[in-house]
């Protein structure tokens, strides 16, 4: 009976694609309870919620933890393992392969996102007015994720998969991962990226259920959930800045990603919801103290989440193809779906509510340069740069679409729009910092002045390469305009920026004993300072970068030569002294060899084998030998080839499979001949080709007399993908890095560039210093509110 | 009216103007005939290309690009300017496809297995591939390969 009941069970419901129905149902169950709890206002229905919620959950915990187990044995029946792994690659990359692609991806994002959402359901803190309705929310954004997970599974059978496949195929080895992601950052960029994307699932639902309620006419939920969504958006932020810091670090060290950053459509797309959250932040502190934005910031808020739908859509979509391909499945309507519909309830809900109820801002503030004028300037400009970068997105695909005509967007498109933006940002958070101080002579003096100086700096530039950018003279004229300042306008309002966020700290904090707020206050600090030192160190580093390339030759007698090998690069600038070199191909030929067993599943018609011979025997004028004492035999021409009892051997040959029905006296057996056999100590040379070469040469460069740089650079070619991959050489120093790159290396020789990149650690030590400025912002108000 | 008011009216109506400007002044990748990847005409339709490679019997260079891929734009602002490598494109029927939108262009990406820009692919009349170039090179090796696809053919 059970196999009836068994053959009714489509090939594609396997266990995990299971595990994921179960979640997709009792996640809807989970918000359809928890949204008549909200209706009915009753919470009779607790025990079912705790219940189907925890199931889902569960459930997507086990399909996560069980497709990583799938990856780390090497279960290539799944076709997702199958297309995202391969036997020898090292444990991290065979876990960190579970997110390698589309749907394991998504599948990670679910996880994440159930079990924030549950916690909610859980946690007796989050409990009070539209909880429910929060609740519901998050809920079924998860059971949304897991719809779409059931009709595109990470778990679908390589027969489903593949058309034409016996139903035991067994593949010998997965085909690989793509290459740029064997890198350890994989293991941090994006679990910390899908963790941000789940948390902000929170604020999105505090969003709407606030516009939900107000249609209702009850009370403000945003004002009751002030603290716990300042700390929602607050943490968000931290790891969707340490997110894009982590991508920028990683991008920085691949070739061919464009360095820390490149305007690519995902940098681009994960920039815009960023900034949005910067602008939220602003918008609900600033509502926290006056009241002010009562409708924006939970809008604002709300709003997060669909962009963070964007810019996956931007990933994903194969609309906009990127660096991040690799990860293009075709997205299904699934996210397209909930970017709609998330989208409607963001956008729609306030507007709505403002239409019909009239704006929110009772400011009878009359003056231009107010406190409250000045802070909206830098919301909106908040805005205007996330809008910078949509558009840039967005208009050659409306344009091709209309037009037909195809247009490029460059990086200056993104570079000169955004930068007099910034610079506006700068002076005028300035502004706002000394207005703050209760400056108010100092203030508007102090920014007319540095206003002054920005102009001036803009027309100085030493040499031409401290001009923004080289326009053309048939650029549009904004860019000529913008493209011809020098660099140094960006100084004055940096330095602006953060000297007066640094005396607004030293007046606010001096004398003031309490802990937490000194926290506080250093943590806003060291946030704009950062900021700051950021935003210099990102205009001058490439602007300033300078190459070189050289040419080494000869490397195969490097290791045989005392001497070391020593070139000039092509401008003289640099002497590189080349001490090792070497070669390792993965896998090496007793790896690559199957088993018996796994001849028999793998179908291959060629395969490589390797086994202890058991026994021998002539059939017809053929020598065979058992291998392992299984059904899978090695024949030859006797003349040729000698089977010794005892013996482990490598052979390569054609594959003779029969099934059980035919009496041969064997399941398979492989014709090889002296050339494609051998010991395992002597294995035959040329029988399979590796999937990785990795070359290594030891360098030391110098410039002048000076060692700029000393260590291992290393370049991979993958066979089976016809790609090539780079591990730099990074000199890190105060004043910048020294970077060194080959294109390509060979026993022959390899090229080589050297860039210097000034500044380089400032941007990362700026971003830190933000986020060491948001914790201390955490732990100081998590400090106040227990006190 | 608010200063506030004004100043987000202000803004929105500034960016309304920076969308239209921004789209419209964005420079023309390509039209209905040719597409210009560093000034140069290019051939958008593989069979266009083949066609006028047999009447001037020259062999086809496939240039696989995209909009965001900074390695395009070295060799746009670089390699293709040099005047040597300029001399050698004359001997060549140039065709260069979007690989976002490769169009008519989809089959001969597949054939190449161009899955990332840039791609250099050299070939005669009859599709028949005489070079390969995946990534990025240095000017003096991008010559040498154009050098070797005209010998080839």
């Amino acid at each position: 009976m059970s196999e009836t009941v068994l053959s009714m069970v489509p090939a594609s419901l396997t266990a995990g694609t299971l595990l994921i129905v179960i979640a997709a149902f009792t996640g809807t169950l989970a918000a359809a309870l928890l949204f008549y709890s909200y209706l009915a206002q009753t919470d009779e229905l607790r025990k079912p919620i705790l219940l189907t919620s925890g199931i889902a959950t569960v459930s997507l915990v086990i399909a996560h933890l069980y497709l990583t187990y799938q990856f780390i044995v090497g279960d290539y029946t799944n076709a997702y393992v199958y297309q995202n792994s391969a036997d020898h690659l090292d444990l991290l990359y065979k876990v960190t392969g579970v997110y390698a692609n589309h749907e394991g991806s998504i599948l990670l994002w679910a996880t994440l996102t159930a079990i924030v959402a549950t916690y909610t359901v859980y946690s007796s803190r989050f409990q009070g007015l539209g909880s429910r309705l929060v609740q519901s929310l998050s809920l079924g954004v998860v059971a949304t994720f897991a719809f779409m997970l059931v009709t595109q599974s990470p778990f679908t059978p390589i027969e489903v998969a593949q058309s034409g496949v016996p139903d035991n195929y067994v593949p010998a080895d997965g085909s690989g991962i793509n290459a740029l992601l064997i890198d350890p950052w994989m293991a941090i960029h994006p679990p910390i990226t899908f963790a941000s994307y789940a948390l902000l699932v929170v604020p999105f639902a505090l969003g709407v259920t606030h516009f939900v309620s107000l249609f209702r006419g009850q009370d403000s939920v945003f004002k009751e959930w002030l603290p716990s969504m300042i700390i929602w958006l607050r943490v968000s932020w931290l790891l969707l800045t340490a997110a894009i810091l982590f991508g920028a670090i990683w991008a920085y060290g691949v070739l061919g990603w464009g360095g820390f950053w490149s305007w690519d459509p995902v940098e681009t797309a994960v920039l815009i919801p960023w900034l949005w959250l910067t602008a939220t932040l602003h918008a609900t502190n600033r509502y926290s103290k006056t009241g002010e934005y009562k409708l924006f910031a939970p809008a604002a808020a709300a709003f997060v989440f669909p962009l963070i739908i964007f810019a996956t859509t931007v990933v994903r979509s194969g609309v906009f193809r990127s660096v991040h391909s690799f990860a293009a499945g075709g997205i299904g309507a699934g996210v397209l779906f909930l970017m709609v519909v998330t989208g409607i309830l963001a956008i729609g809900l306030p507007l709505a509510y403002w239409l019909l109820n009239g704006g929110d801002e009772s400011s009878t503030d009359r003056n231009w340069l107010s406190h409250g004028t000045i802070f909206h300037a830098v919301v909106l400009s908040f805005a205007v740069l996330a809008f910078i970068s949509v558009w840039g997105l967005l208009f050659p695909v409306v344009r091709s679409t209309i037009t037909g005509v195809e247009v490029g967007v460059g990086q200056d498109h993104y570079n000169l729009w955004s930068y007099p933006v910034v610079v506006a940002m700068l002076i005028v958070g300035g502004l706002y910092a000394l207005l703050d101080m209760r400056k108010r002579r100092l203030a508007i003096g102090a920014t007319v002045a540095i206003t002054l100086a920005t102009l001036v700096a803009a027309f100085i530039a030493p040499s031409g390469n401290w001009y923004l950018s080289d326009p053309a003279a048939h650029d549009p004229i904004v860019y000529r305009i913008v493209g011809n300042m020098s660099v140094l306008s960006i100084v004055p309002p940096a330095l602006f920026f953060a000297g007066t966020w640094a005396a607004r700290f030293v007046s606010r904090a001096r004398g003031v004993p309490s802990r937490s707020f000194q926290m506080r206050e250093a943590g806003i600090l060291l946030i704009h300072v950062g900021a700051a030192v950021m935003i210099i160190a990102i205009s001058f580093i490439y602007l300033f970068a300078a190459s070189s390339s050289a040419v080494v030759v000869g490397l195969e007698d490097v290791g045989d030569n005392p001497e070391p090998i020593v070139e000039e690069s092509d401008d003289g600038q640099y002497t590189i002294e080349v001490t090792g070199y070497e070669s390792e191909t993965t896998p090496d030929v007793e790896d690559a060899a199957l088993s018996p067993e796994d001849v028999l599943t793998a179908y291959e018609e060629n395969p490589l084998v390797r086994g202890e011979i058991t026994a021998v025997d002539q059939i017809e004028g053929t020598a065979v030998a058992q291998l392992d004492g299984t059904d899978v035999w090695v024949a030859g021409d006797p003349d040729s080839v000698s089977f010794e009892e005892g013996e482990e051997i490598i052979a390569l040959g054609s594959l003779f499979q029969f099934d059980s029905t035919e009496d041969v006296g064997a399941d398979a057996y492989i014709y090889t001949n002296a050339e494609n056999m051998g010991t395992v100590a002597d294995p035959p040379s040329d029988v399979h080709t590796p999937r990785v070469i990795d070359h290594q040469m030891d360098i030391t460069v110098y410039e002048g007399d000076n060692e700029v740089a000393s260590g291992t650079i290393a370049a991979q070619d993958h066979t089976d993908s016809q790609m090539n991959t780079n591990d730099p050489l990074i000199q890190r120093g105060l004043t910048g890095d020294t970077y060194i790159v080959a294109t390509e290396i060979d026993e022959i020789g390899a090229g080589l560039t050297i860039t210097e990149y000034p500044l380089a650690n400032q941007i990362w030590l700026g971003v830190i210093m933000g986020m060491v400025g948001m914790v201390l912002l955490l732990v100081g108000d998590r400090r106040r509110d227990t006190n | 009216m608010t200063p506030r008011k004004l100043l987000t009216i202000l803004v929105l109506v500034g960016a309304l103007g920076f969308g239209y400007y921004s789209m419209n002044a964005a420079p023309v990748m390509s039209d209905q005939d040719y597409t210009y990847q560093g000034g140069i005409e290019w051939h958008e339709d593989p069979d266009e290309a083949l066609s006028v490679a047999e009447q001037e019997d020259k062999p086809v260079l496939v240039y696989y690009w995209t909009t965001w891929c900074t390695y395009c734009q070295d060799y746009e602002d670089d390699h293709y300017q040099n005047e040597d490598i300029q001399e050698l494109l004359d001997e060549y029927v140039l065709l260069a496809i979007n690989l976002d939108e490769p169009g008519d262009g989809s089959a001969l990406a597949s054939d190449h297995d161009a899955l990332y820009p840039p791609m250099h692919v050299i070939i005669d009349d009859n599709e028949e591939i005489l070079g390969q170039l995946g990534g990025f090179t240095e000017e003096d090796r991008f010559k040498e390969e154009l050098e070797a696809g005209l010998a080839a053919s």
